[in-house]
C-alpha cells in the first residue's frame, strides 16, 4: 500500500479546545505522527465537555473531544513543573511541526516560543493559532468560535433582517475555518522545507479566515460604501429561495429557484401557483416583486409533504431542493453520506465503539486513515518518554514520582 | 531556490466555474502558477455574480470574480471543441494540479477526466468539488449554497427556534467545500513529490458542511438528543448575544471552556453596582445544568442588560477584555474594515482594478508564514488576459493562435 502523504510527519501538538486540536487532526488522519501534550492541571477543556458516553460525564468520556483528536497520541506533561519545558525540548527537538492555540506569551513563558525553538531546531515549522495574532494591540484578547464569529462580521450577517443577528448556532470558525486554513498554510510549509530545508513560523490569527470568506462583502463596503445586512434566505438572483415546512415537528425543506423552467417544475410538483387566476408567477421579475406572498404560497403547499418525498420529487425535474437534515438524518437516513462511508465505528478503551466524522477529503490512492480513536489523557506517556525520547525506565519513574506528568 | 514563496514552481490548472474558484486562490496567494481557463466569450459563471464594483453590470467588474481570483492568471478555451481539448493536454503535461467543481462525469465526457490526465502525466493531481462528490445516490442532484446547508446539516442548527432555519451569510457551504478542497489537493500534491504519483481527490461540499455541527452528531451518537437551533436566546446562562447602546455584542462567559473568566465577569458586574449580582458567585453558577436552566438564563439576561444597554459596542468590548472576559462587538463591515488590530497586521491589501482604475481594499493574507509570506501577486485576470503570454510558451505560434481565436477556441 502507498504511504499516506504525511507518513514521517512528527508534529509536537500543544493545541486545545476546538481550532487547534481539528487543525493536528487532519495532519494525523493523514499520516503524521501526532502527539497531543495535556495536562490535567490545565485540562483541555472538550474534554469535559458533552457528549458524554451514555451521558455519563468523565475526562475519556466526551464524544466532542474524541471526533477532533483521532489518530493522536497523548502524554501529559505539567508546563508549569520545572523539568517540563526540558521534556517538552526533547520532543519537539524529534518532531517536524509544533503547534499550539495559547493565548500569545503563554508558550514563551515555557521557554518554548518560536525563538526558543528555532534555536535549537533550526528547520521547526511552527504555527501558533491565538484568537487575533501574536502582537498588537488585541493580541492578548480572549474569546471562543462564537466571540470570533461576532468579531468577524459573519454573525451580523445571519439571520432575519427585523431580528437580531442569528449567526450560525456553532462556533463554525473553530471547525472549519481555521483548521482548514491552518492545515493549508502548515502543508504549504512542509512543501516549502522539502524543497529547501527551510523551516519557518506561522502566525494564524482566528479572525482572519473568516473574514477571508467574507470578502465580497469586505470589498462592497470598501469600494462601493455598502454595508451588508442580513438577508433571511434571500440571495441574488434565485427566487423563490428558501426554507419552508414539511409534515411532521420542526421539518423543512430548502428550495432555490434560478430560472423559470425550473419554477415551472416546481409547479408541476407542488400544483401550479395561480392565487389569484389573473395573476400567473411566470414571471422572475413579477416573483421577486412579490416574494412574500410566494413564500407563504409555497409553505402552504410543502405542508401537506413529507420533506424527503418532496426532495426527491423536486429533484427528479431538476430543482435545487434539500431535505433540512438534523443529525439524526445525517447518521441514520443520509444514503450519499453511507455511500461515501462518512461516518466511521472506532473502538474506544473507556467509550465502547463510537462514531466518528471521517475528514471529508477522499483520496483515491492513499486515503485516510483513522488508524485509533482519541486517546485516554495521558495514555501514551511512558511510551513517548521511553521509546520516542529515549528515557531509561527509572529515569521515567523518577520523573514520574516529582509530579512533572501531571 | 526560493523566490520567496512556499508554493513556487507548482503549477496549477483551475476550471473553476462557480464553486471552487478560492480553491485557486490559496495556491495562487501562497505562490502557485495557476491559470484559470474560461470559456471564451462568456467567462466562468462567477463573472455574473453581485455585487458589482460601482454597481456596474459587467464581466470585469464582479466583486466576487475579482476577489476569489486573485494572484491568478487567465485564459480562454473551449472544451467543448476538439482543438481545444488538444491544447488543454499539452497544457496539463506541464501542471501538478488541476482543481474543477463540474458536474460528475463530465471532464470525463471530454476525455479530460483524472485517468485520461494521469496517462499523460502520472504526478498529476485532480482535485474536483461538488456538490456531493463523484458518485453516489445523490451524486448528479441540483444544488445551491442553500439546499447544502440543508444537506449537510448545519441550516437545521442555525436561526431561530420559532421561525424557518436561516443561511449562513456568504455560501459557506461553499466556502467549506473550498477549504477543504484546498487541505486535500495539498496533502496529495505532498503525496505526489515524495511518490511521483498523483491522485484524484474528490470533495462532496455536503460531506465538509457536516463538519460545520460541532459536536451535534456525537450528541446524537452517545446521548440520542438532537441539537437544534437556538438564536435570540443564550445558549448558556452567561453565553449569547445582547444588544447594547449602538447595536449588540457577543459574550461567551458561561459553559465549560469559559469557566475560567467566570470571576472576572462577576467583578465587573460588581464594579458597575449592578444590583443583586453577588448571587453570580454562588456555586451553581458553575453547574452546566443549572446554566441551562431558563431561570439562569433570566438572571443573567437581566443583570448583564443593565450593563450593555447604557454602552456602546466598542466601549464594552474594550472593557470587557480589559477585565479577561471573553465578549466582542457584533461587528459589521465597516466595524471590520477599521478594526485596529486588523491594521496593526496589514491584513488589508490594495488591489488594482485595471478596468475602473481604481484600487480595490480586501482581505488580504489569512495567516503570516515568516518565511514565505502569501500574498496577492496580481490581480484577478481579466478575460483571456494571458492567453498569448501563456499558448506561446506552450508553443502555440502567433498564427496559430489566431485561427484558434478565429475559430473561437480561445
Amino acid at each position: 500500500m502507498d504511504k499516506l502523504p504525511l507518513a514521517g510527519i512528527r508534529v509536537a501538538d500543544f493545541t486545545w479546545i476546538g481550532a487547534g486540536s481539528y487543525t493536528t487532526k487532519l495532519l494525523a488522519d493523514f499520516g503524521a505522527e501526532v502527539i497531543k501534550v495535556e495536562s490535567s492541571t490545565r485540562m483541555d477543556s472538550l474534554r469535559s465537555t458533552a457528549p458524554f458516553k451514555d451521558g455519563v460525564a468523565g475526562i475519556n468520556r466526551s464524544g466532542y473531544f474524541a471526533d477532533r483528536n483521532t489518530s493522536k497520541r497523548s502524554i501529559q506533561l505539567n508546563l508549569k513543573h520545572p523539568q517540563a519545558p526540558e521534556i517538552a525540548r526533547a520532543l519537539i527537538a524529534k518532531s517536524d511541526v509544533v503547534a499550539n492555540n495559547f493565548t500569545p506569551g503563554t508558550m514563551e513563558k515555557f521557554g518554548l516560543g518560536y525563538r526558543e525553538v528555532a534555536a535549537f531546531k533550526r528547520d521547526i515549522i511552527y504555527i501558533s493559532m491565538s484568537m487575533q495574532g501574536s502582537s498588537g494591540p488585541d493580541a492578548k484578547y480572549v474569546g471562543f468560535g462564537l466571540t470570533i464569529a461576532a468579531l468577524t462580521g459573519l454573525q451580523y450577517l445571519c439571520g432575519q433582517p427585523d431580528r437580531p443577528p442569528a449567526g450560525t448556532g456553532t462556533n463554525y470558525p473553530d471547525h472549519v475555518p481555521n483548521p482548514c486554513h491552518g492545515a493549508f498554510a502548515l502543508l504549504a510549509a512542509l512543501y516549502h522545507k522539502r524543497k529547501t530545508g527551510e523551516g519557518q513560523y506561522i502566525d494564524l490569527a482566528q479572525t482572519e479566515p473568516t473574514i477571508a470568506l467574507l470578502g465580497p462583502a469586505v470589498v462592497d463596503y470598501t469600494a462601493n460604501g455598502r454595508v451588508a445586512e442580513r438577508c433571511g434566505n434571500d440571495q441574488g438572483w434565485a427566487v423563490p429561495r428558501g426554507v419552508y415546512p414539511c409534515r411532521g415537528e420542526d421539518r423543512w425543506i430548502a428550495i432555490s429557484v434560478y430560472d423559470d423552467e425550473q419554477w415551472s417544475a416546481v409547479g408541476s410538483v407542488l400544483g401550479p401557483f395561480t392565487i389569484n387566476p389573473a395573476r400567473v408567477w411566470r414571471d422572475h421579475a413579477v416573483r421577486r416583486e412579490h416574494k412574500a406572498e410566494l413564500d407563504r404560497v409555497i409553505g402552504e403547499r410543502t405542508r401537506e409533504w413529507d420533506a424527503r418525498e418532496l426532495m426527491r420529487a423536486l429533484q427528479a425535474c431538476g430543482v435545487p431542493a434539500g431535505v433540512v437534515q438534523n443529525a439524526r438524518d445525517l447518521i441514520e437516513e443520509d444514503a450519499q453520506l453511507a455511500h461515501r462511508k462518512h461516518w466511521i465505528a472506532l473502538e474506544h478503551k473507556e467509550m465502547g465503539t463510537t462514531l466518528y466524522n471521517a475528514p471529508p477529503i477522499r483520496l483515491s490512492r492513499t486515503p485516510a486513515t483513522l488508524d485509533r480513536s482519541a486517546p485516554l489523557l495521558g495514555e501514551h506517556t511512558e511510551e513517548v518518554c521511553v521509546d520516542l525520547l529515549g528515557m531509561s525506565r527509572s529515569q521515567f519513574d523518577r520523573l514520574h514520582a516529582s509530579g512533572v506528568f501531571e | 531556490m526560493s523566490d520567496g514563496a512556499a508554493l513556487s514552481g507548482l503549477k496549477v490548472i483551475d476550471l473553476s466555474q462557480r464553486y471552487a474558484h478560492y480553491c485557486g486562490k490559496l495556491f495562487a496567494d501562497m505562490g502557485a502558477d495557476v491559470v484559470l481557463v474560461e470559456k471564451p466569450r462568456t467567462g466562468c459563471a462567477l463573472r455574473a455574480e453581485a455585487p458589482f464594483l460601482g454597481d456596474r453590470h459587467d464581466p470585469d467588474y464582479s466583486i466576487p470574480f475579482f476577489y476569489f481570483n486573485t494572484s491568478k492568471r487567465g485564459v480562454t478555451l473551449d472544451l467543448e471543441q476538439s482543438a481545444g481539448r488538444d491544447l488543454f493536454k499539452t497544457l496539463a503535461r506541464q501542471f501538478d494540479l488541476v482543481i474543477e467543481d463540474g458536474v460528475p462525469g463530465a471532464l470525463d465526457a471530454l476525455g479530460l477526466g483524472y485517468e485520461a490526465l494521469a496517462r499523460i502525466r502520472p504526478e498529476i493531481v485532480m482535485t474536483s468539488v461538488t456538490p456531493f462528490g463523484q458518485t453516489g445516490p445523490c451524486a448528479n442532484y441540483a444544488a445551491d449554497d442553500l439546499t447544502l446547508l440543508a444537506m449537510g446539516g448545519f441550516l437545521h442548527m442555525m436561526g431561530y427556534p420559532d421561525a424557518a432555519p436561516t443561511q449562513a451569510y456568504g455560501n459557506q457551504a461553499y466556502a467549506m467545500g473550498n477549504m477543504f478542497g484546498a487541505v486535500g489537493s495539498m496533502l496529495a500534491v505532498l503525496g505526489a513529490q515524495m511518490s511521483g504519483s498523483g491522485q484524484h481527490v474528490d470533495i462532496s461540499i455536503q460531506e465538509c458542511v457536516t463538519m460545520a455541527l460541532e459536536n451535534a452528531a456525537q450528541f446524537y451518537d452517545l446521548e440520542k438528543r438532537v441539537r437544534t437551533r437556538f438564536a435570540g436566546s443564550q445558549r448558556q446562562a452567561g453565553t449569547g448575544i445582547f444588544e447594547c447602546a449602538d447595536g449588540s455584542v457577543y459574550i461567551f462567559a458561561g459553559g465549560m471552556a469559559a469557566i475560567r473568566f467566570w470571576g472576572n465577569l462577576v467583578q465587573w458586574m460588581k464594579d458597575e453596582r449592578v444590583p443583586s449580582c453577588e448571587v453570580l458567585d454562588k456555586p451553581e453558577w458553575s453547574d452546566m445544568a443549572f446554566l441551562n436552566s431558563d431561570r439562569a438564563k433570566e438572571m443573567f439576561a437581566e443583570m448583564f442588560s443593565q450593563v450593555a444597554r447604557t454602552k456602546t459596542k466598542e466601549e464594552l468590548y474594550r472593557e470587557a477584555q480589559r477585565r479577561r472576559v471573553p465578549l466582542c462587538a457584533v461587528s459589521t463591515m465597516a466595524d471590520v474594515a477599521r478594526n485596529r488590530q486588523l491594521a496593526y497586521r496589514g491584513f488589508f491589501a490594495r488591489v488594482a482594478h485595471a478596468p475602473s482604475g481604481q484600487e480595490v481594499i480586501m482581505p488580504g493574507a489569512p495567516f503570516q508564514l515568516s518565511a514565505t509570506p502569501s500574498r496577492i501577486a496580481r490581480p484577478a485576470p481579466q478575460l483571456g488576459q494571458h492567453n498569448r503570454e501563456i499558448y506561446s510558451a506552450l508553443g502555440v505560434s502567433e498564427q496559430k493562435l489566431a485561427a484558434l481565436t478565429q475559430a473561437g477556441v480561445v
